[in-house]
């Protein structure tokens, strides 16, 4: 009787150290995560703007200059501006991107085809190389298709590389059972009914998913308008920030925030979506 | 609500994989068919080939009276029902039903804004195609809906339904469109026991309700018999035998349909037989038992099998083995059994054993016998005792190709004759031969074919039996106390009648020689070609062209996707009556003429081949044979696939 008490005890306290070195674990991990954020946050209400004039690794003092100044002094550095060039460029490619993807999946997933294996073997391997490898190639496309200085020229690269990322949404699509397109088929289907009625609505998660990576990346991209935008006017907002002066961190930091917010709120927005798997009972596994 | 026609339906996969093979049925207006078979057997291929889902690779396919080989899916007014429901997930069951009706137009005519017709200059009606409007939709899903008691879940979606609801609506959703054709494909198999049988007899109802032909697939033999109107077993994509479940349960046409239909399985034995006097001996190997059965019994069984040396699988089911004392005692066949085990079923008790006393009666060898005996009925383990084997029951399949050795339709009368200055004498009658079959005199046997035997002639005869044979006549005939079976299309009276013989189709095997009967097919090889700047496509055989019809070339280029008709090589059937001696076309060396008394060909080669012709002139040396390319027989030589 005894013995089982101390047994019951013990097992007691050794989960309760468990929980403790976990939640230890989990607190440095997160202070590690979160300290470059913080710190740019701090960077950004600095009052001095300048980087030279930190009071050791934080700023002296502190001030909303930077947030002013960065939407009311648009003369030498126009951030409103670029700020509405890169939701451009994002959101339309964003959407040609995310059209793009899910047409290739879903010719991948559900059509045979010959050299089929062939091209997805390709892409895959092509999609292993990191993008800018191609810049200089691209850079000469560009000049050729006199698309240089232009955001069309952007919006067409982005999206024509975003189905290089097929094989997820393809993976997702593969998941639906193949005999819900057999009974729309047979129901009257078109393979365009089938794909805008049925695997689109199922696949909704997997959209979101495939949306979001195709809006942050041009959302956040350096090499390519930094290369192709020669137009201080055109500039995205990675580009524009880079031009700014040296004495200008604050406002630096205050711009690399301010980008971050549509980002975070669109996450929040969608999450849900990313997380409800699709409902289940369409077919009995 | 139409009659389905397969055709030498094949399913060859690209890798040469055949799936289904040479499959011809007729399935009736209204019928309830059930492909039947063990996994990978090419039954649930061929049931997407009749929907669509999957393109055939050669043959023909009819729904009433059109060819839907090319045809979508939606265009071939079917309906399926799959094995995983396939419900669409993000609709509710409403509109799960409604879905087939709204992708489908229905004729009626131009109207205006208050539904009054319009009319043209001419004062008619406009036929337009319109969708259906709500009401008719809410209507059509409604009396669906009450058909299979679903009404009340209309609003729900389906993950918030049971297995079975969810098969109902599967089944709504295919009888709302009121389909020519119903495919189900293995539907019940994700239910558990109870509602499987539950929905098996819903099923069959709705088959009786809808009055729509059924075309249902599964690997449970149990669904199969109690289903079916009539049964296809499959195996290995070949199909084994189309029946009436009765008479697959009781004529199986191979060891397999016997194994594979009826619980529990068919006991099969090996043995011999030996025909003694009108008695018939059966030898069962490995052991000593040993039985007689009346020779009656086994008129049909070729006469090879009956020398006491080729072995046979001999099979009894299980409930034609008995254990009974009274029926033991009364029986004539009677063998030892050694008791191993039983199993008790409720209303009945199965008593494995083992013929071979040294067998342990568990292992599926030739010497185990499983018996049907009454419930809660004990049996000491290791016992010996007498079982008595039903004679009438009996099953005989040939060891090697594993067909049955008793048909239903025997293919050959085999008969003694003998052969003396040009008469042949067989069954005490003395008819003269015709040219072409003249032999050397000796004694030996006449094998006629039942389809030789004609009604018309001077051999008198007895009609004794009619027995239908799925649609075909097996005439029972009596000519001086032999027995003789002759085929026919129509019951004859039984009495006397006259009869003769197709000579073309006999064999005799006598000591002074053998006669062969005339081939019922010429074969040639060839090549397809086409003359680019006419557009017209010809087969190709030994440098002769022969223009082929739209229907021909057609099928050739629809088997062939994929791989080059021009590349291929077929051989070109046709028979007797189908070529015709001409002054040109294939060059032939006439052999000879055969003569059949009311009928002459002429017996040719081309190359290496030799043809028969229908001809009436005695003819010599060089002929020319025009066939007739409407009724030629393709089949393409590396797949052997019979295209036409």
């Amino acid at each position: 009787m005894n013995s089982a008490k101390v047994k019951v005890a013990k097992a007691k306290s050794k989960r309760v150290l468990d929980v403790l070195i976990t939640y230890c674990i989990l607190i440095v991990v997160a202070f590690i995560f979160f300290f470059p954020c913080l710190w740019l946050i701090l960077a950004s209400f600095s009052k001095s703007g300048s980087i030279y004039s930190f009071d050791g690794f934080f700023p002296a003092e502190y001030g909303f200059d930077a947030f002013k100044s960065l939407f009311t002094d648009t003369v030498m550095y126009n951030y409103p501006r670029w700020f509405l060039n890169t939701l451009f460029i994002a959101v339309m490619s964003c959407i040609l991107g995310t059209l793009l993807t899910i047409l290739t999946a879903y010719c991948m997933s559900r059509f045979r085809f010959k050299s089929r294996k062939a091209m997805m073997k390709a892409t895959l391997l092509l999609g292993m190389f990191p993008s800018f490898m191609g810049t200089i190639a691209v850079y000469l496309i560009m000049t050729q298709f006199n698309l240089i200085n232009q955001q069309w020229g952007l919006i067409l690269i982005y999206s024509a590389q975003a189905p290089m990322g097929y094989m997820v949404q393809k993976g997702f699509f593969d998941t639906i059972p193949y005999s819900i397109d057999e009974a729309a088929r047979i129901d009257g289907a078109s393979n365009f009914t089938v794909f805008v009625k049925f695997i689109l609505p199922l696949s909704k998660p997997m959209l979101v998913y495939t949306a979001l990576t195709s809006f942050t990346w041009p959302w956040s991209d350096f090499i390519l308008p930094k290369m192709l935008l020669i137009d201080k006017d055109l500039y995205t907002v990675a580009v524009g920030l880079m031009s700014l002066g040296e004495t200008e961190f604050a406002r630096f930091a205050a711009g690399s925030i301010f980008i971050a917010i549509p980002i975070i709120v669109l996450y929040f927005c969608l999450v849900k979506y990313m997380i409800n798997g699709m409902a289940a009972g369409a077919v009995k596994e | 609500m139409a009659n389905l026609s397969l055709k030498h339906i094949y399913k060859v996969y690209p890798n040469g994989a055949k799936a289904v093979n040479d499959f011809n049925m007729q399935i009736e207006d209204k019928e309830f068919i059930v492909f039947v078979g063990p996994s990978g057997c090419g039954k649930s291929t061929t049931l997407r080939m009749i929907a669509g889902l999957e393109p055939i690779t050669a043959g023909e396919l009819k729904i009433g009276d059109v060819v839907v080989n090319g045809m979508e899916p939606k265009d071939r007014d079917i309906a399926m029902v799959f094995q995983n429901y396939a419900l669409y997930p993000h609709m509710t069951i409403f509109e799960n039903i409604a879905f087939g009706l709204r992708m489908r137009k229905i004729p009626d005519i131009k109207r205006d804004k208050d539904g009054n017709p319009v009319l043209d200059k001419d004062g008619k009606e406009i036929p337009v195609m319109r969708k259906y409007n709500k009401q008719e939709l809410t209507e059509k899903v409604n009396e669906a809906a009450e058909i299979l008691g679903i009404t009340e879940y209309l609003k729900r979606k389906p993950k918030e339904m049971s297995g079975g609801q969810r098969q109902r609506v599967a089944l709504g959703r295919a009888i709302v469109r009121q389909p020519k054709v119903m495919l189900l494909d293995e539907p019940l198999s994700n239910l558990d026991a109870k509602l499987r049988t539950q929905m098996r007899s819903e099923i069959v109802k709705l088959h009786k309700k809808l009055q729509t032909t059924f075309i249902y697939v599964t690997h449970d033999q149990v669904e199969a018999m109690t289903m079916g109107t009539r049964i296809v077993v499959m195996k290995d994509g070949f199909v084994k035998q189309i029946d009436t479940p009765k008479n697959l349960y009781k004529y199986p046409a191979n060891k397999f349909v016997a194994g594979f239909i009826g619980t529990p399985q068919m006991n099969f034995f090996e043995g011999t037989l030996k025909k003694v006097g009108d008695k018939v001996e059966i030898d069962f190997k490995y052991s000593d038992a040993k039985i007689t059965v009346p020779y009656s019994r086994l008129s049909k069984t070729t006469p090879q099998y009956l020398d006491g040396t080729k072995t046979v699988y001999i099979g009894f089911r299980a409930e034609d083995v008995t254990l009974d004392e009274d029926k033991v005692a009364k029986s004539a066949a009677k063998i030892k059994v050694r008791i191993s085990h039983s199993e008790e079923l409720g209303t009945e008790t199965l008593v494995y054993g083992d013929i071979n006393m040294d067998g342990d009666g568990f292992a599926e060898t030739s010497t185990r016998v499983i018996i049907k005996s009454a419930g809660f009925k004990e049996y000491q383990p290791d016992a010996v005792m007498e079982a008595a084997l039903d004679i009438d029951a009996i099953h005989l399949f040939d060891e090697d190709t594993e067909e049955s050795i008793m048909p239903r339709i025997p293919e050959y009368n085999y008969l003694d004759c003998e052969i003396k200055g040009g008469n042949i004498s067989f069954v005490g009658v003395k008819p003269g031969l015709p040219e072409a079959v003249k032999c050397a005199d000796g004694k030996g046997e006449l094998l006629l074919p039942v389809s030789a035997v004609r009604f018309d002639g001077d051999i008198k005869a007895k009609v004794t039996d009619n027995e239908n044979v799925n649609g075909q006549i097996l005439v029972t005939l009596d000519v001086n106390g032999n027995r003789l079976y002759a085929l026919s299309d129509k019951v004859l009276p039984v009495g006397d009648i006259n009869i003769g013989v197709d000579y073309k189709k006999v064999t005799i095997k006598t000591d002074g020689g053998i006669v062969t009967p005339m081939p019922e097919v010429n074969g040639l090889d060839g090549t397809f070609v086409t003359d680019k700047g006419e557009k017209t496509y010809n087969l190709l055989i030994n440098g002769v062209k022969i223009k082929a019809p739209a229907e021909v070339y057609g099928k050739m280029f629809a088997a062939t996707t994929g791989r080059k008709v021009y590349n291929s090589k077929f051989r070109y059937e046709w028979g007797p009556y189908d070529i015709e001696v001409s002054d040109a076309g294939i060059e032939a060396e006439a052999v000879r003429t055969l003569d059949y008394g009311d009928e002459k060909f002429v017996e040719c080669k081309v190359g290496e081949e030799t043809l028969y012709v229908k001809c009436d002139k005695a003819l010599s040396g060089r002929i020319y044979l025009a066939p007739d390319a409407g009724k030629v027989g393709v089949i393409e030589s590396e797949r052997q696939i019979k295209i036409v």
